[in-house]
C-alpha cells in the first residue's frame, strides 16, 4: 500500500501541488511568526547579556503595580539620602545614583526623532563608566560634563546627520532647551538598543530636567570581590525601609525581557491570527483536492477493491499519500517561514523600529509545530474524502455508470449546517455580548463555527445560485454559456467547497471594511459631538504627552480662552489593571461634551471620587456613592467613592480628577490639551496664537475639529489597508483554488470537451465555456462572503456600541467592487485551465478512459 | 484501384494517404498511400483486422486526424489547409459523427443534445428537418430526458438524430452499435439505412460486426492501411465469406 501510495503522489503531482501550496503558505505563516519573535527575544537576550556591566544590584523604587513601565512613562524615585544607606551596607564596592526621563531628540530640521514606537529616553551619565551598559567608542568624543552638553545615541545621530559639536533642542516635561553634543554613544556593539533614542546629561541636569531634583530612579551597586549579587542584595535590603526595592542585575534582566516578550506576544498571536486564516482557506482547498482526486481515480481505486484490498486499505493509502504531501509541504512551509521571518525583520528595519543584530532562531518547537500543523491540517481535509474512497464499490471498476457518486440525501446537510451555523452564531454572539472571560477566543470560535456551519449548507444554495448568477450567459454566450452555468450545478458540493474557501477571504474583507466604515461614520459624529470645542492638542509621541509647560504658556495667551486638560494613565482598579482618564472637573466641559449623569461632574469635583461607564457598573453590580478600591503607579490608594456614571464615551472606562491623578502619577504631561478661541477674538487669530507656541514644541500638534477627523480617518484608512493587504493573501489562496478545481474538472469532463469540440465547438467557445464557469463559482463565493461578512461586521460594531464605536456603516461601493473583483478573479483563475481544454486533442479527448 | 468519380458526386474522398506514427526504424504506417471515394447518398462500410488502419482512415476523413502525406477532402474542402477554426466550423457544418459510447453530454436532454451542433453554431433548426428526424428516429416522447434516463440504444439513437440534423454533407459513424444488444443495434442501423435511403444522407461507418455491416450499400476491406478489396450490396454471408478469405 505504502509504494502504491507514493506512486500514487507521484503520479498526481500537478494535481497535488496546489494543495502543497495552500500548506507551505499556512505553515510559513505559523513558522514566521514563531521565529520572528524568537529570534527578536533571543537577540534581546543576547544583547542585555553582552551589555551585562559591572552592575550587581540595583536600588530602586518599590515597583509599581500597575502598567508596564514601557509605556506610560511612569518614573519613580527615592530620595538622595538613600545612597548613605547604601554605602553603608556591607559588601558595596560601588554605589552610584542615577536618574531616568523623558527627553525627546529635536532633528536639524526641527522634527522630533522617535517617539512612534520605542521610547525616547533620558539618562544622567554615569561617573563609574564600569556600571554604564553605553559606550562612548573612540573618536565619538566624551560623556557630558557640564550643564548644556548632551550624548546621544548612534542610532538617533545616524539617522540624522547629528555629529559632537551639533546644537540640538531637546524635550523634556517642561519647556524645549538647547543643548551641545558632546559624545555619540552606543549600546555595546548596537546602536540603540532596540530603536529607542537616548540622551544623556550630567547628573545635575537630568534631576532638573527630570523634575527629579534631589532624587534618584535607581542606585546602581557594585559589589566587592567574593560577594554575591544575591547577598549584597539581602545586605542592603536589611537597611532600607519597604519603599525601596532592592533587586539583582539578573532579576531586572529578566523583568526586561519579560516585557519584551509580553510585547512580542502581541505580535505573536496577530501574525499566528493570519496564519489561521490562511491554514482554514487551505484546508478547504486540501479537501477539495482529495474529493476530487478520489473521485478521478474511481476506476483505479476500484479495481485494487476488486483484486481484494479491503475499504480501510483503500482509506489508508488516500491518507498516507496526504501525509506524504503533508510532510513534504510542512517541511518547504518551515524554510518559507524562515524566509518570510528574515523579511519581516527587514520591514521592521525600514520602520525605523531597529531590532538587535544576530542569527536567527529557529526552536525545535517551531519545527514541531509547524509540521504538525501541516500534518493535521492536511490528514483532517483528506480524511472525508478517504473514507468515501473506501466505499467505492468494486464493480465500479467495470461499470462507468455506478463509478459516479449518488446524489445522497441533503437533508442531513441541511440540519447539520443550520445545527453548526445557529451554533457558532451563538458562541460569537455570547462572546461580544457578555463580558464572559475568554471572550475574545469565544468570538473566534464562534466565527470559525459560523464560517463551516455556512460551509456546509453552501451546496444547497450551490445550484439555484448558479442559475441565478449564471442567468445571463446562455443568452449571451449561447451553448458554451448554457455548459458553464450546467456544469457548475452538476457537482453542488464541489462547487460550494470551492467558493467556500473563497467565502472566508471575502467575508473577512467585508468585515474589516465594515468594521472601518462604521469607526469612520462616528468618527465624524463623535468628534463633532465630544470635542465642540475649537482646538485639540496631543503629542505625537506615543508614550507621553504634551508638556504642562506648553499648556501654561496656551493659558496665557490672550486670544485663547478656555482651556482645558485630559490625562490617562494605568490603574489597578477593583483588581484589574485598566486605563483611565483624569481631568479637571470645572473646566473640562467648557471644553468638550462628555455624556455624563446628571450633576456627576460637579459630583466629582466635591468628592475627589471616580466616574465609572454604565456598563461596567452594571457589569460589576455597582451604584453611585458606592466605594471601590483603587491603586496608582506612585500611590497605594485606596477606597473611592463612585461619583456618577458615564454613559457613553471616547475616553474610556473611569474618569478621576487631576489632583487625585497628581497624588497617583508621575507623569505630569496632558494626553489632551483641549482649548477654545477667546470670546471676540477671530478664530484665525486664535490658530495663529497657539501654533506660535506650539512652534517651540516640535513634538506637539495642534488640530481643530476637521482636522481630527482628517486624522482619525487616515489612521482607520491605514489600518485597513494593512489588513486588507494580508487578508488577500488568503484570497489569492482561495483563487487557486479555483483554477485547481477548474483544472482536476477538466480532466474529468476530457471526453465531453473532445466531444464538444468534434461537433464544432471552436477552442474560443470552450475557453469562453471553462471562463464562465469560473466567474459563477467566484461570485458564488463572493456573494456568500458577502453575506457573512455583513453579519460578522454588524454584530461586532453593535457590540462594541457603546465604547463609542458608533453605527453600523456599509461601505456599499468597496463592497460591490469587491465583488466585481471576485469576478475578475475568476477570470484570471480560469485562463491557465481554459487554455488546456482549448488545447485538448481532439481525438486523444474522446478516446481519453 | 478503384474508379475514380468526379469531385461532385463525392461527399468526401482522399488521395494518396499516409499516417506514419512513431520515427526510422519503429514507424508504424497507419495508412499506406490509400486512395478512396465515397459517393453522395451512400452507406459504406469499412471492415478489416485489427490495426488494418480503418479507424484511422475514419478519424482522418473527419478531420479528427491528420494525414503525414496525401490529401483528404469534404466535399470540395482540402482539409489539410484548414486551420483549426475552420476545420472545427467545418466539422459543425458538414460532418456529422455517431460514436461507438459517450456521444452525448450529460447534463443536456435528448432535443439539447441533438440540437446541439446548431446550438454551438447559434443556428435555428429547420423545424421540419428536425420533426422528421425525431419521428424517424422514434424518440418524440423522450426529448426531455438525460442520457442517465435512456437506454443504451436510445443514446445512440439520440446521437445519430443529431448526427443528421444540420444536414451535414456526411456523417461519420464509429462502431455505432458496438455497445448496444441486437434489437437496438438493428433499430439504430435501421434508421441509419433510413437515413440513406430516404434522406438522401450520405454515411461512412466503420465496424467489424457483419451484422452491421451487411445494412451498407457497398463495403470497402483495409489491411495493413491500404484497401484491399470492397463489395457492393453485401449480405450477412457474403461478408462472412469475405473475411474468412482475407483471413480477418
Amino acid at each position: 500500500m505504502l509504494r502504491a501510495a507514493i506512486k500514487g503522489v507521484f503520479a498526481n503531482k500537478m494535481r497535488l501541488s496546489l494543495t502543497a501550496f495552500a500548506i507551505i503558505i499556512g505553515v510559513a505563516f505559523v513558522a514566521a511568526s514563531f521565529v520572528f519573535t524568537d529570534t527578536i527575544s533571543a537577540r534581546f537576550d543576547a544583547l542585555l547579556d553582552t551589555t551585562a556591566t559591572g552592575v550587581d544590584v540595583y536600588v530602586r523604587p518599590a515597583p509599581p503595580e500597575t502598567g508596564d513601565t514601557f509605556q506610560n512613562a511612569e518614573f519613580g524615585s527615592i530620595p538622595e539620602s538613600t545612597l548613605e544607606t547604601v554605602n553603608a551596607a556591607p559588601g558595596v564596592r560601588i554605589a552610584e545614583g542615577g536618574v531616568v526621563g523623558f527627553a525627546q531628540i529635536v532633528n536639524k530640521e526641527g522634527e522630533p526623532v522617535g517617539g512612534q514606537g520605542p521610547p525616547t529616553l533620558g539618562y544622567s551619565w554615569s561617573i563609574d563608566r564600569s556600571m554604564s551598559p553605553v559606550t562612548i567608542h573612540d573618536g565619538n568624543g566624551r560623556g557630558p560634563e557640564t550643564a548644556g552638553e548632551v550624548v546621544i545615541d548612534a542610532n538617533s545621530a545616524k539617522g540624522n546627520d547629528l555629529a559632537v559639536g551639533d546644537t540640538i533642542t531637546v524635550l523634556t516635561i517642561g519647556a524645549p532647551e538647547e543643548f551641545t553634543i558632546v559624545g555619540i554613544a552606543s549600546f555595546g556593539e548596537s546602536d540603540s538598543l532596540a530603536g529607542a533614542t537616548l540622551a544623556m546629561f550630567t547628573l545635575e541636569e537630568a534631576q532638573r530636567l527630570f523634575d527629579l531634583e534631589g532624587q534618584f530612579s535607581a542606585i546602581s551597586v557594585a559589589a566587592e570581590p567574593g560577594v554575591t549579587p544575591d547577598e549584597l542584595a539581602a545586605n542592603i535590603s536589611a537597611t532600607t525601609n519597604g519603599d525601596i526595592e532592592v533587586v539583582t542585575a539578573e532579576e531586572s534582566n529578566d523583568e526586561q525581557l519579560e516585557a519584551i516578550s509580553e510585547g512580542l506576544g502581541f505580535l505573536n498571536i496577530a501574525l499566528l491570527a493570519f496564519a489561521a486564516v490562511a491554514v482554514f482557506v487551505g484546508a478547504f482547498i486540501i479537501s477539495n483536492t482529495f474529493r476530487i482526486i478520489v473521485a478521478q481515480r474511481t476506476k483505479e481505486l476500484a479495481l485494487l477493491r476488486a483484486i481484494g484490498a479491503t475499504g480501510r486499505q483503500v482509506t489508508w493509502m488516500v491518507v498516507i499519500e496526504a501525509l506524504i504531501v503533508g510532510f513534504v509541504a510542512s517541511a518547504i512551509g518551515i524554510g518559507v517561514g524562515v524566509l518570510l521571518a528574515i523579511g519581516l525583520g527587514a520591514a521592521m528595519d525600514a520602520f525605523g523600529l531597529n531590532m538587535p543584530e544576530g542569527p536567527l532562531t529557529l526552536l525545535p518547537r517551531t519545527v514541531i509545530v509547524g509540521m504538525a500543523v501541516g500534518l493535521i491540517v492536511t490528514v483532517i481535509s483528506a480524511l472525508l474524502p478517504a473514507r468515501k474512497a473506501a466505499r467505492i464499490p468494486p464493480v465500479a471498476a467495470m461499470n462507468e455508470e455506478v463509478a459516479r457518486p449518488k446524489r445522497r440525501s441533503l437533508h442531513i446537510r441541511a440540519i447539520v449546517g443550520a445545527v453548526t451555523v445557529g451554533l457558532g452564531v451563538a458562541i460569537l454572539l455570547v462572546g461580544l455580548f457578555t463580558s464572559v472571560s475568554g471572550d475574545l477566543w469565544l468570538v473566534a470560535i464562534g466565527a470559525l463555527v459560523f464560517f463551516l456551519g455556512v460551509s456546509i449548507m453552501a451546496p444547497l444554495a450551490a445550484s439555484p445560485v448558479a442559475v441565478v448568477l449564471g442567468w445571463p450567459l446562455p443568452k449571451m454566450f449561447g451553448v458554451a454559456g448554457q455548459l458553464a452555468q450546467d456544469n457548475t450545478r452538476r457537482q453542488p458540493r464541489r462547487t460550494a467547497s470551492t467558493a467556500s474557501a473563497l467565502m472566508i477571504g471575502v467575508a473577512l474583507v467585508v468585515f474589516v471594511a465594515v468594521f472601518g466604515a462604521s469607526i469612520k461614520s462616528s468618527v465624524a459624529s463623535s468628534v463633532t459631538d465630544t470635542f465642540p470645542g475649537d482646538f485639540s492638542v496631543q503629542s505625537t509621541n506615543i508614550a507621553v504627552g504634551v508638556s504642562p509647560t506648553f499648556t501654561e504658556e496656551v493659558r496665557s495667551l490672550a486670544e485663547i480662552g478656555d482651556v482645558s486638560t485630559l490625562k490617562i494613565g494605568n490603574a489597578v482598579v477593583e483588581g484589574s489593571d485598566t486605563l483611565i482618564v483624569a481631568v479637571d472637573p470645572e473646566t473640562i466641559t467648557t471644553v468638550t461634551s462628555i455624556d455624563v449623569s446628571a450633576g456627576a461632574f460637579e459630583s466629582l469635583a466635591e468628592t475627589d471620587g471616580i466616574l465609572v461607564l454604565e456598563s461596567v457598573m452594571d457589569d460589576n453590580g455597582w451604584s453611585v456613592g458606592d466605594s471601590i478600591v483603587i491603586v496608582y503607579p506612585q500611590d497605594p490608594g485606596g477606597p473611592v467613592e463612585i461619583a456618577g456614571t458615564i454613559a457613553s464615551t471616547n475616553f474610556g472606562e473611569f474618569i478621576i480628577t487631576e489632583s487625585s491623578y497628581a497624588v497617583g502619577f508621575s507623569n505630569p504631561t496632558d494626553y489632551y490639551v483641549f482649548a477654545n478661541g477667546a470670546e471676540g477674538v477671530a478664530l484665525a487669530d486664535a490658530r495663529t496664537a497657539i501654533d506660535g507656541v506650539a512652534a517651540d514644541y516640535p513634538n506637539v500638534k495642534v488640530q481643530n475639529k476637521s482636522e481630527l477627523i482628517a486624522d482619525a480617518e487616515s489612521q482607520i484608512d491605514q489600518m485597513l489597508v494593512l489588513f486588507t493587504g494580508l487578508l488577500f493573501l488568503a484570497i489569492i489562496i482561495a483563487v487557486l483554488g479555483i483554477t485547481n478545481t477548474l483544472a482536476l474538472a477538466i480532466i474529468e469532463r476530457t471526453r465531453e470537451i473532445g466531444l464538444l469540440r468534434a461537433v464544432g465547438m471552436v477552442r474560443r467557445q470552450v475557453r469562453r465555456m471553462i471562463r464562465w464557469e469560473a466567474v459563477i463559482i467566484a461570485l458564488f463565493g463572493a456573494v456568500m462572503g458577502v453575506g457573512v461578512g455583513l453579519f460578522l461586521g454588524w454584530a461586532v460594531v453593535r457590540a462594541l456600541a457603546d465604547e463609542g464605536l458608533g453605527s453600523f456603516a456599509v461601505p456599499t461601493g468597496q463592497i460591490v467592487i469587491l465583488v466585481l473583483l471576485a469576478g475578475v478573479a475568476g477570470v484570471i483563475a480560469a485562463i491557465y485551465p481554459s487554455w488546456k481544454a482549448s488545447r485538448l486533442n481532439v481525438l486523444e479527448a474522446i478516446a481519453y478512459e | 484501384m478503384l474508379e475514380t468519380l468526379p469531385a461532385t458526386e463525392n461527399a468526401a474522398h482522399i488521395r494518396g494517404g499516409t499516417k506514419i506514427y512513431g520515427e526510422g526504424g519503429s514507424e508504424i504506417r497507419a495508412l499506406d498511400d490509400i486512395s478512396a471515394d465515397f459517393k453522395r447518398g451512400q452507406f459504406t462500410a469499412i471492415m478489416g483486422p485489427s490495426g488494418s488502419g480503418k479507424s484511422t482512415l475514419l478519424h482522418t476523413l473527419a478531420g479528427l486526424d491528420t494525414l503525414s502525406e496525401g490529401s483528404v477532402y469534404i466535399g470540395e474542402t482540402e482539409l489539410g489547409s484548414l486551420k483549426d477554426r475552420d476545420l472545427t466550423i467545418l466539422r459543425r457544418e458538414e460532418v456529422g459523427f455517431i460514436f461507438q459510447t459517450f456521444n452525448l453530454i450529460p447534463t443536456l436532454n435528448a432535443q439539447e443534445n441533438i440540437l446541439l451542433p446548431l446550438s454551438i453554431a447559434g443556428a435555428k433548426p429547420d423545424q421540419d428537418w428536425y420533426g422528421k428526424v425525431v419521428d424517424a428516429v422514434g424518440l418524440s416522447d423522450r426529448l426531455d430526458h438525460r442520457p442517465s434516463e435512456l437506454s443504451g440504444g436510445q443514446q445512440q439513437r439520440v446521437a445519430a438524430a443529431r448526427a443528421l440534423v444540420s444536414k451535414p454533407a456526411i456523417v461519420f459513424a464509429d462502431e455505432p452499435s458496438g455497445n448496444l444488444d441486437s434489437v437496438a443495434s438493428g433499430e439504430l442501423l435501421d434508421f441509419m439505412r433510413t437515413a440513406v435511403r430516404e434522406f438522401d444522407q450520405t454515411i461512412v461507418m466503420v465496424t467489424h460486426d457483419p451484422i452491421a455491416a451487411s445494412y451498407s450499400d457497398r463495403i470497402v476491406f483495409l489491411d495493413d492501411g491500404d484497401i484491399v478489396d470492397e463489395m457492393i450490396d453485401p449480405t450477412p454471408d457474403s461478408i462472412l465469406e469475405q473475411m474468412k478469405h482475407l483471413g480477418a
